[in-house]
């Protein structure tokens, strides 16, 4: 008879839950009931939104504005694979999502092929310019981060101990080499002007037309954004060959190269990128001595603002160190003031055209 | 009611398929439990019974309506959502909207039908394919390089691209096989490793010429044109994505039950899995047993690539069966929670790709991750592949040793 009860119960059990799946009940679901009017919807990519990247930017962009509008809902679908970008867009059409943001260059196609489906449709594409003639309501956020990531190449130059700084990146994809590019310009500046030596191991820029996007060069990668253990070997590698402050480009990798420095001690940094690296991960702030940062999180909020203002305007937008859509940040209390002083200088020379951040165009030091 | 009384009777005496939809049952209890555990409206209105009388009643429906609704986002999102299934046949309209869930959950199921066949059957031999997922990679990239290099009228094209996907996860299958056979290089080592190596080859060949889109410096390959893709089975204005890979899977089926049940290289498979030295002594030549067994595998696995690419993006990036998309390794818990068989693996398959579908749609409705389906899918596999917890836990009769074999045995070995 115990054996029976117990086996009821736990029938009972799985019938209640089974239960409440009950088809057709069309009640509406209470999570979101006290939500707003807007739905402003973002279409992550494979990363998904707790990517240390720009997926997780872009998230941050909406649950700002909705802070900010308490008429805007925010939600998020996580692409599964690339086959389900197309899926992920629709779902958002069919829900009458207002503004529907998209990331990264793999979903071009997908975003493009929806967008010219869907005229009125806005969407907003970050690190992506796609082609979709048909579209009224397409927002291209492209962002010049070879800028800030020169300041970072010049800070990291002149902060170096052995002379020797390195760079890796994610994947040899242009969002990743302009990174680094920009980097590889502001040491090699740093040594003609100063009349040092300093060494850059990890990306060898070639000719190439940059003007077009095109940042070719030879480096090293990891191969995807998210193996923290290949992060960590890399950069340990490059401690071994005399560096001393290592820049990853590589999202959460990045993480792998503050595990390697925190086996050394205070001997070696990070440069983070994307966010700014004593906001985003607090707990390792230590170890980071500068942050190159894209402002994918303000960019996206303003376009879903103007979107549910209805002043939204669709077309491109480039990110400058002179509109402020991207920064470079000092992490470091040991940064000397001349250098912070020198930095705002280099600053206004890049934003009025004086400085080249092309690396191509200084001897290599 | 004897007949009644039979059905409880096979209830209590724990089939295989009673097993499977226990597990089902407590996959989808342990997802209810972290559902109640992560959503902050559940636990807040939980708090509140502390605070005045009446109000678990209140917890209580928003337990349930918090829940419910997940899985009936699961549900709607895989399956068909009754009330607009319900507008489309009353107007005829939305036909669209109506097969969309069923529609993705069939084109998710696809890959993942010929995937877990594919390490089924060297489950049978007793061997370890954990490589699958590289063979679908390799299988990939040598469809999209036919069908975008060569050309050819389409009769000739889309069988050829289809061939050249089993070609390269031949490929793939055929070296671990080979050291296993003839160095004696454990296949799990092997295969695991040949995933790293089937994607660094991938990243390679996307980086490229030919492969890489011109003008392009992402890791990005062509598409593949109109007539070598597996096209929609309602037409592409239908809006539904399923496609022709339907068939393929279907024939891929009904090829596996053919070879495990009905050709004698298949029964030597299953006589060297059940018993490895036995099978020796009564003249089963174990080498070849094994080599064939992994160009098999291999080869479907292959398939599964190209069927996957050709029936979804028509081409591949950087992300291609990377990460939680890789259908290669979801097929070894398929396979599993299949019980190695074919019409098994088909049922499973369909489970999962359900679980994945709804998942996302769960995920957008009501903002519970995605990752809620990975855990249930998990759920259900331990359970499946733990039939002993299963019969405890619901006091079922004792198991009989032919029913329920434990899908695992030889891990390891």
């Amino acid at each position: 008879m115990r054996r029976i009860n117990r086996l009821g119960a736990l029938l009972g059990a799985g019938a209640l839950v089974l239960g409440t799946v009950t088809i057709g009940v069309a009640t509406t679901v209470s999570v979101a009931s006290a939500a707003g009017k807007f739905k402003a919807c973002v279409v992550t990519d494979t990363g998904g939104i707790n990517d240390h990247s720009f997926n997780a930017s872009a998230w941050a962009g909406l649950q700002n504005a909705a802070k900010q509008d308490k008429n805007i809902t925010a939600s998020y679908l996580s692409s599964t694979s690339s086959a389900s970008y197309t899926p992920n867009i629709n779902k958002f059409i069919s829900q009458g999502c207002g503004i529907i943001v998209t990331v990264g260059f793999l979903m071009d196609g997908a975003t493009a092929t929806a967008a010219n489906a869907h005229p009125n449709q806005k969407f907003a594409i970050v690190d992506d310019v796609p082609n979709a003639p048909k579209s009224h309501g397409l927002l291209a956020l492209t962002y010049d981060t070879n800028q800030d990531a020169f300041l970072g190449g010049y800070v990291a130059a002149a902060m170096s101990k052995t002379g020797v700084v390195a760079t890796y990146g994610g994947a040899d994809i242009p969002p990743v080499t302009i990174y680094m590019d920009g980097f590889v310009a502001g040491v090699r500046y740093y040594d003609q002007h100063m009349h040092k030596h300093v060494k850059v191991l990890g990306w060898t820029p070639s000719a190439g037309n940059r003007a077009k996007g095109q940042f070719n060069g030879k480096g090293t990668f990891v191969g995807n954004f998210t193996d923290q253990t290949a992060g960590k070997t890399i950069t340990s590698g490059f401690f071994a060959d005399g560096a001393d402050i290592v820049f990853p480009v590589a999202g959460g990798v990045g993480l792998g190269s503050v595990a390697a420095a925190q086996q050394t001690g205070k001997k070696h940094s990070i440069m983070w990128v994307d966010s700014d690296g004593c906001f985003a991960e607090k707990a390792d702030c230590a170890y980071f001595i500068g942050s190159v940062t894209k402002g994918v999180t303000t960019s996206v909020q303003n376009a879903v603002l103007a979107a549910a203002k209805g002043t939204f305007k669709p077309g491109s937008y480039v990110g400058t160190l002179a509109n402020g859509g991207v920064q470079f940040y000092f992490d470091s209390p040991t940064v000397p003031a001349s250098l912070k002083a020198t930095v705002q200088t280099l600053t206004k020379g890049i934003e009025s055209g004086t400085i080249s951040v092309d690396p191509t165009k200084y001897p290599v030091g | 009611m004897p007949s009644a009384r039979r059905l409880w009777d096979r209830y209590r005496s724990a089939s295989p398929i009673t097993i499977a939809l226990l597990a089902l049952v407590l996959g989808l209890v342990v997802g209810a439990v972290i559902i109640i555990a992560t959503t902050p409206a559940i636990l807040n209105a939980w708090r509140g019974t502390f605070h005045s009388w009446g109000a678990p009643g209140h917890a209580l429906k928003v337990t349930f309506d918090n829940v419910g609704a997940a899985y009936r986002s699961i549900f709607t999102g895989s399956i068909v959502d009754p009330p607009q299934f319900w507008h489309s046949v009353t107007t005829g309209r939305g036909w669209t909207a109506s097969l969309t869930p069923l529609s993705e959950t069939l084109t998710y199921a696809v890959p993942l039908v010929i995937a877990s066949i594919a390490v089924g059957i060297t489950f049978q031999t007793g061997l370890f394919n954990i490589g699958a997922n590289g063979q679908a990679i390799l299988g990939g990239i040598a469809g999209v390089a036919v069908a975008t290099l060569v050309h050819l009228p389409m009769a000739l094209h889309l069988p050829l691209t289809l061939l050249a996907g089993i070609a390269g996860g031949v490929v793939g299958g055929a070296i671990p096989g080979l050291l296993k056979a003839y160095t004696g290089a454990h296949e799990v080592i092997v295969t695991l490793m040949f995933n790293y190596v089937a994607s660094y080859f991938m990243l390679f060949t996307l980086l490229s010429t030919p492969l890489q889109l011109p003008n392009q410096t992402n890791a990005i390959s062509r598409t593949m044109p109109g007539g070598t893709q597996l096209a929609p089975l309602f037409g592409t204005s239908s809006g539904l994505r399923v496609n022709y890979g339907i068939v393929v899977a279907l024939a891929v089926t009904l090829f596996a039950i053919w070879l495990l049940d009905r050709s004698s290289i298949g029964f030597e498979f299953r006589m060297t899995g059940a018993n490895p030295h036995a099978a020796r002594a009564s003249g089963i030549n174990a080498r070849r047993t094994l080599v064939i067994s992994f160009l098999i595998s291999g080869g479907l696995a292959g398939l599964a690539g190209v069927a996957w690419v050709a029936g979804t993006t028509h081409y591949i990036d950087q992300n291609f069966l990377q990460g939680s998309a890789g259908i290669g390794f979801t097929a070894i818990t398929v396979a599993l929670l299949g019980r190695n068989r074919p019409i098994g693996i088909v049922w499973g398959s369909l489970l999962f790709a359900a679980l994945e579908v709804g998942g996302s749609n769960m995920q957008a409705n009501t903002g519970i991750p995605y990752d809620l389906a990975t855990v249930i899918q998990s759920a259900i596999v331990i359970f499946v592949a733990t039939p002993v917890l299963v019969k405890e836990i619901f006091r079922l009769r004792a198991l009989r040793a032919e029913s329920v074999k434990v899908a695992t045995a030889g891990w390891g070995s």
